[in-house]
């Protein structure tokens, strides 16, 4: 029965080889089926979840019925069955904004982009091979190039060539740390590699991990690599921006996480946790700090983006399982608050034409809910209390005390400061300033954010429970032996 | 070092300077295919042992006169997805030279910031 | 200039530290693991002679999926990036005596030739992406040859989309039969051609994704052909 869980990646792929043929039937159809089947993929990612949760048990998808490491495996355990429900549920919620926002030709191709991108981080989060982690990873960034591209217009264009060409030298980079490990190995199932890991040489490890790490990092929107996110950012369809900040961003974390966490035999293994530790800092220095000038605010949560990206990378670079957990905690908490404010910035974008600030002017009485939603984002994220981030955040100040990184106190709570500075300048803009006749909104799209607004409010206010599933899922990444032992590895020994 | 690895790496770094030091897009691009071939070789070369043939176990190929069939597996996929990327890179450049009359990266500076 | 000098700076050291590297990892030696378990097992296992092909399609079937999707991405998103209202092919002068007469005399034997190398997956080195790659430069011939000529998006599109379809059609009903997503139940369960190793008629499962991959190469490079060499009218943005 628990096999009927690889439907979470055929089920998108089979929508999207659909689509050519359903256009042929009926052009009209193509978006309402998208909605169709990224609400059966929310049924099955709420089943899957339900069953990881209530058995304890990760779900273990063996392709062609190999045991791994000889046939791939997916490893859906707590983690991934967490994100792949939020994963779907996000692009539910964005296939029924795109009806507003999407106005560009050609939409059936929109709509098989839309589900190929769901269905990359989808793989990325659930695969138990290295060089599988590669495909769905590339499946990811393909699909993104194309769809940064979708609105044809000359900044968008450069925005996907920038994109391109760093995710071109990161799949480059990652593909020579997978041979390197499979140089050392014979291997690339990740159970297999933590199995054998404290056989494989020093340098060639820390050599591949770092590069791995490299890879990623273009993704993951690390320091050196992001340069593009930004402007992807700002010139994408507003629903894939969503998406983008969602979930593809934590797919590529999770698997640097991943990646990470399976080589921790390796003697030396510190020297790559600090690298990332600097990588995440200064991400978040130089987000924050570039956000603080920003006159176009898709533009500005993007660099917010970047900032909050970073403290999830320095959080899972700590080494210990609640930083991990913390991390865990962070990410999901972002995706909901960031969903939630792509899509408010997109429809204000949609309804008055721009996201420059002077757009926002006079916004809490022009579009009411809207910037309601954007104000308990802004509000959520910058870490006040009774608001979902701020438990994150207080999470990841803990796990960095723990772990006697006393600085990393100062960075955060800086972050924080930084956020309060431009946000409370962008809500003072929405609620103080200018004037403007009313639009109406959408009632549907109201309700959509009003709803992740609740839940903003229900993780600020009861906690708990949330931050036990974290804990589940933070657990799943960090402990390895554990994960070695849920893979049910034939015995292929050297 | 050996040949192969040598050969290998010295197409990645030739792909990486044309990315970073080359201005004409177009030449980008031929530095990030280059990079690519260097990887593939590279795979292929840490599956290779010598003295042994193709992994077609037929006409008298024993198994233990084959190379490693896995990395040949993964090159086969390595470069359809080389080949998607540049397909992708190009439908780009094509509606960039349209909008921007030029291929000149340090002319394509509209987003800053 | 500066860029230069820190451009070759940069590789420099990530040349010096792949070297080191690599140097761990002696060349030519015998290090399989997994890959030994291929090679002893492969022919009872799947069938196929070709081992790379088994990898591809038996035991990394997601890999192959996936890359087929890659593909699949690369030309829906190269349509949706070109479209314009209205495009035609731009071409002035007609393929000379030589490219005409031969496009329209090769024209069968490539197409011939493609399918060869698609169906023969499981015992010759190629399989489905270079087979299908072999019929779109059929394709491609024509487009050079002829400068009216252009494929039917009507046709070609939902071809493409109908080969993905069967691609995970018949992964599902391995979910059906055998319990496993992609599972080879010709071979597995119903033991088709196992007297046949190494002759066309064997390999479970392996001929039929070639063929659905070979299609879909072909109509997709194809369309991404008819794509780019098309231009947009004057006023058709």
């Amino acid at each position: 029965m628990s096999q009927y869980a690889s439907l979470l990646i055929a089920l998108p792929l089979f929508g999207a080889f659909f689509i050519p043929i359903l256009k042929r039937i009926s052009k009209s159809a193509v978006m309402p089926f998208l909605v169709l089947v990224t609400l059966i993929q929310t049924g099955i990612a709420a089943w899957v979840f339900n069953e990881v949760y209530i058995t304890g048990k990760p779900i273990i998808i063996m392709a062609g019925g190999f045991r791994p490491p000889i046939g791939i495996n997916l490893y859906i355990g707590h983690f991934a069955a967490l994100f792949v429900l939020v994963i779907a549920v996000t692009s539910l919620l964005m296939t029924i904004f795109s009806f507003k926002a999407v106005s560009v030709e050609p939409k059936d191709k929109y709509a098989m982009l839309f589900l190929l991108l769901m269905l990359g981080a989808t793989g990325m989060i659930s695969t138990g091979d290295i060089f599988n982690l590669f495909v769905f990873m590339e499946i990811t960034a393909i699909s993104a190039y194309a769809l940064i591209a979708y609105n044809k217009t000359g900044e968008a264009s450069e925005a996907a060539l920038k994109y391109i060409v760093l995710g071109g030298i990161g799949s480059s980079f990652f593909l020579v740390g997978v041979a390197l490990i499979y140089g050392s190995l014979g291997t690339l199932n990740m159970a297999h590699i933590a199995q054998l890991a404290h056989l494989v040489n020093p340098t060639v490890a820390k050599a591949g991990l770092a590069l791995l790490i490299f890879g990623l990092a273009v993704e993951a929107e690390q320091f050196p690599l992001n340069a593009w996110a930004p402007d992807a950012y700002q010139e994408a369809p507003h629903p894939v921006t969503a998406m983008f900040s969602a979930f593809v961003v934590k797919a590529s974390l999770y698997a640097m996480g991943r990646v990470i966490y399976i080589l921790s035999a390796v003697e030396g293994w510190s020297s790559i946790l600090r690298l990332l530790i600097i990588l995440g800092t200064l991400t978040v220095i130089i987000g924050e700090m570039s956000a603080l000038r920003q006159n176009n605010v898709k533009r500005m949560f993007a660099y917010s983006s970047i900032a909050q990206v970073g403290l999830i990378a320095v959080g899972l670079a700590l080494g210990t399982e609640s930083g991990v957990s913390a991390s865990v905690f962070h990410m999901f908490n972002h995706a909901i608050v960031k969903a939630l404010m792509f899509l408010a910035v997109g429809y204000v974008a949609v309804e008055l034409g721009g996201t420059e600030i002077n757009k926002f002017e006079g916004l809490g009485k022009r579009m009411p809910v809207t910037a309601f939603a954007i104000t308990v984002g802004a509000i959520s994220i910058i870490g006040i209390p009774l608001f979902n981030i701020f438990w994150s955040k207080m999470q990841l100040i803990l796990a960095a005390l723990n772990a006697q990184y006393t600085w990393m106190v100062a960075l955060i709570l800086g972050a924080s400061l930084v956020e309060a500075t431009y946000y409370i300048r962008l809500i003072h803009t929405i609620w103080f300033k200018g004037e403007g006749e009313k639009v109406k909104e959408s009632s549907v799209l109201a309700l959509v954010m009003l709803l992740l607004v609740a839940l903003i409010i229900v993780i600020g206010i009861y906690p708990e429970p949330f931050w036990n599933v974290m804990q589940k899922a933070g657990s799943d990444i960090f402990n390895v032996a554990q994960y070695i032992k849920n893979v049910p590895l034939m015995g292929v020994s050297p | 070092m050996n040949p192969y690895y040598f050969a290998s790496i010295a197409l990645i770094l030739i792909g990486l300077y044309a990315i970073l030091a080359k201005r004409n897009v177009l030449k980008m691009l031929v530095g990030l295919s280059i990079m690519e071939t260097g990887v593939n070789l590279l795979l292929i070369s840490v599956g290779y042992v010598s003295g042994r043939s193709a992994p077609i176990l037929s006409e008298g190929i024993t198994p233990d006169r084959a190379v490693d069939p896995i990395p040949q597996a993964l090159v086969l996929t390595a470069i359809v997805i080389g080949v998607a990327t540049t397909a992708m890179a190009l439908s780009v450049v094509i509606n960039l030279y349209e909008k921007y009359k030029t291929l000149n990266v340090e002319e394509i500076r509209r987003l800053r910031g | 200039m500066v860029k230069r000098i820190f451009a070759i700076v940069f590789i420099l050291i990530i040349g010096f530290w792949m070297a080191k590297a690599l140097d761990q990892v002696p060349f030519g030696q015998d290090r399989m693991l997994v890959g030994k378990y291929y090679l002893e097992h492969v022919k009872e296992e799947t069938g196929a002679v070709n081992a790379v092909t088994a990898v591809v399609v038996n035991y990394r079937g997601f890999d192959t999926l996936g890359e087929v999707t890659v593909l699949f991405i690369a030309s829906t998103g190269v349509a949706a990036l070109l479209w314009r209202k209205k495009r035609k092919r731009t071409a002035k002068t007609e393929g000379s005596v030589v490219l005409t007469t031969g496009a329209r005399l090769l024209l069968p034997f490539i197409m011939l030739f493609g399918v060869y190398i698609f169906i023969h997956g499981h015992l010759t080195p190629g399989g489905g992406f270079p087979g299908g790659a072999t019929i779109a430069t059929a394709f491609l011939f024509l487009y050079l040859a002829f400068t009216v000529y252009e494929v039917d998006h009507k046709i070609f599109e939902p071809l493409e989309g109908l080969a993905g379809v069967g691609y995970v059609t018949v992964g599902l009903i391995g979910l059906a039969i055998g319990g496993y997503f992609l599972f080879d139940w010709i071979w597995q369960t119903w033991g088709i051609g196992k007297e046949n190793i190494g002759r066309l008629l064997s390999a479970g499962f392996i001929p039929i994704i070639y063929t659905l991959i070979g299609i879909k190469v072909g109509t997709e490079l194809t369309g991404i052909v008819d794509n780019m060499i098309k231009e947009p009218e004057e006023g058709g943005q």
